[in-house]
């Protein structure tokens, strides 16, 4: 293949070298969002499945997702679960990720070595862990605070919309925390330590170092994951799949949700699942420009 | 640097306790669950800690439902997850297993050129692997249902490996261009000096002084794949090709489950990648530092 003593020249061998994984992402990425794009515009079901027909639908199946009241409140639920979970996951990871980082607490040490052990449990078990946590009547969750003297009565925690949401943000923030928690300590560890001793040299309190230098300085990281966890936190299934199914009710249905129960339960309509599929990326992908935009346009002139 | 006073000490240990708490207690219900009987857990519903301990959970799990030992005896039903675990274990072994190979393959070579060999298109795909972390899967899964459908790619861990390479490919890569964009250039021209390609160069001399990196993504990518519900919930309806967390999912909508048994089947499910994890720490932060700072 290679002349003797010469080789390819750069542009063929990035191209023989990229080309298993061009494939792989032209069928299992490009290829199926774009063939998304061709079902959500076609009847396909069942029938049409098995015919191997997809039949022209125009826009039906958009108006049909349009008109559905469940769709409207499955993205809403999926707006208050993101906006609440990233705002835990950002706070909860700045708190544990500064409390780890003063390494003149030997404790520290310890709690270093457990970070990673919530990202560690697969989000199905976890699910199923908090299910059994908020169970009305043997949960650990009743046992605890009823020992405290916090409740008096069981509470039905996931009989009732709001605290069964909660109860699906809480398991969710505890997986995904550590993430955060992480790549905020790297970037505590990464400012030099000069930077603090100069300022308690002008007489700037721990207090006053840690709002003025340690959280601007933060920023990027800060950024970086803001736009990974809301990505991340509109395409949340398994937690909700294992602690509540979309219940009570319909009050913890979610964006992904909607589209598996639409397409994968009864009735099965593929057609009115692509379509919500694709509402769900264009809002994400809009999410994302706006934070690159907003956040990392602020962060140059910073 | 200063020793602290006392207040702050006293502060920094009630937060590093708090930490702790958080990070720990929710897994408490797992092991006390799993470790007693469903009768324990029911009749006292106040206790926090159970009256007896007992494996007999772990027995019959682990033993597919044949031993089922004095707790069981007297039970009719069993959920079919318990049969299915050994099966579905082995399964999530041979995916998660596959699945790592594969793609530390195709995404060294494409890490390694994006990385040396900065082409206009080969930045392009790096920005490309960017946005398609970025795309909801289940809007992946919709169309590759109804391709796999007609590929006859439904049923088959084939099938369910195809898709989750696809769908960490562009992860591996962004996790590996950090490693070999930091390998030092010297080594490699000093190869080529040396009358290698720039291919031998890679095999000899790049790949085998990254085995931390490529240790540091293989590590995250099988434990990605052991925790992957979507791809193979949607791909695979027959038993023989379930993987532990489609059975795990399949416990859901059964109301006669034993919570003790739920608890000791999601034991089981969990302590192969906490082990991984606490096993190679060191590698697992490397990595998921490395492949979220190209952000």
């Amino acid at each position: 293949m290679w002349r003797r003593g010469g080789e390819a020249p750069a542009g063929r061998l990035a191209l023989i070298l990229n080309l298993p994984t061009l494939v792989a992402l032209a069928l299992v990425l490009a290829y199926p969002i774009c063939f998304a794009g061709y079902l959500s515009l076609h009847e396909v079901s069942i029938r049409q499945l098995r015919s191997g027909v997809f039949p022209w639908a125009g826009l039906a199946n958009f108006t049909r997702l349009f008109q559905d009241e469940v769709f409207w409140l499955s993205l809403r639920h999926t707006l208050v679960f993101v906006a609440a979970s990233v705002l835990l996951e950002v706070v909860i990871g700045l708190a544990i990720a500064l409390t780890i980082s003063d390494e003149r607490v030997w404790l520290a040490r310890v709690t270093r070595l457990l970070i990673l052990i919530p990202w560690a449990v697969p989000p199905v078990v976890n699910g199923l862990l908090w299910s059994f946590i908020a169970n009305a009547q043997y949960g650990y969750l009743n046992r605890a605070l009823h020992k405290l003297g916090l409740i008096t009565d069981y509470v039905n925690w996931l009989g009732q919309p709001r605290l069964a949401m909660a109860i699906v943000i809480a398991a969710y923030v505890w997986r995904t925390a550590p993430f955060n928690i992480l790549l905020y300590h790297a970037a505590i560890q990464g400012i030099p330590a000069e930077i603090y001793e100069a300022a308690a040299v002008d007489g700037a309190s721990p207090w006053q170092s840690l709002w003025r230098l340690t959280l601007p300085l933060l920023r990027p990281i800060v950024a970086v994951t803001l736009i990974l966890r809301t990505t991340f936190g509109f395409m949340v299934f398994d937690e909700i799949l294992a602690i509540t199914q979309g219940g009570p009710g319909n009050d913890t249905w979610v964006a992904a949700w909607y589209t598996y129960r639409v397409a994968f339960q009864p009735p099965f309509n593929i057609g009115l699942g692509a379509a919500s599929a694709w509402v769900l990326a264009i809002i994400i992908g809009l999410a994302a420009l706006v934070y690159v935009r907003l956040v990392y346009r602020r962060l140059e002139y910073a | 640097m200063r020793s602290l006073s006392w207040p702050r000490r006293l502060a920094l240990w009630a937060l590093n306790l708090g930490s702790i708490a958080f990070l720990l207690l929710p897994l408490t219900p797992v092991v006390l669950g799993s470790l007693q009987s469903e009768k324990s857990v029911q009749s006292d519903v106040r206790a926090l800690l159970p009256k007896e301990y007992t494996l007999a959970n772990f027995q019959l799990i682990l033993s597919g439902g044949r031993s089922k030992g004095p707790i069981f005896e007297q039970v009719s039903y069993l959920p079919k997850s318990v049969e299915q675990f050994p099966l579905a274990f082995r399964n999530s072994l041979i995916v998660g297993l596959a699945v790592t190979f594969a793609t530390l393959a195709a995404a060294s070579l494409s890490a390694y050129t994006l990385a040396r060999l900065r082409l206009r298109w080969t930045q392009a795909l790096l920005q490309l692997s960017l946005v398609s972390r970025m795309v909801p899967l289940i809007v992946l899964m919709v169309p590759l249902y109804v391709l796999f459908r007609s590929y006859g790619l439904l049923n088959s861990l084939t099938g369910v490996i195809a898709a989750e390479v696809g769908l960490l490919l562009p992860y591996a890569i962004l996790i590996l261009v950090p490693y070999f964009a930091a390998f030092p250039a010297d080594l490699e021209d000093a190869a080529r000096m040396d009358g290698c390609t720039r291919w031998q160069a890679f095999l000899r001399v790049v790949l085998p002084l990254s085995t931390p990196g490529l240790a540091a993504c293989g590590v995250i990518l099988f434990i990605l794949s052991w925790h992957e519900l979507l791809i193979p919930l949607i791909i695979v309806s027959r038993p023989e090709f379930m993987t532990v967390p489609v059975i795990l999912a399949g416990l859901v909508s059964d109301y006669f489950v034993f919570f003790t048994l739920m608890m000791a089947i999601c034991l089981l499910g969990l302590l192969p990648t906490l082990a991984l994890v606490l096993a190679l720490q060191k590698y697992v932060v490397r990595g998921l530092v490395s492949g979220a700072l190209k952000g």
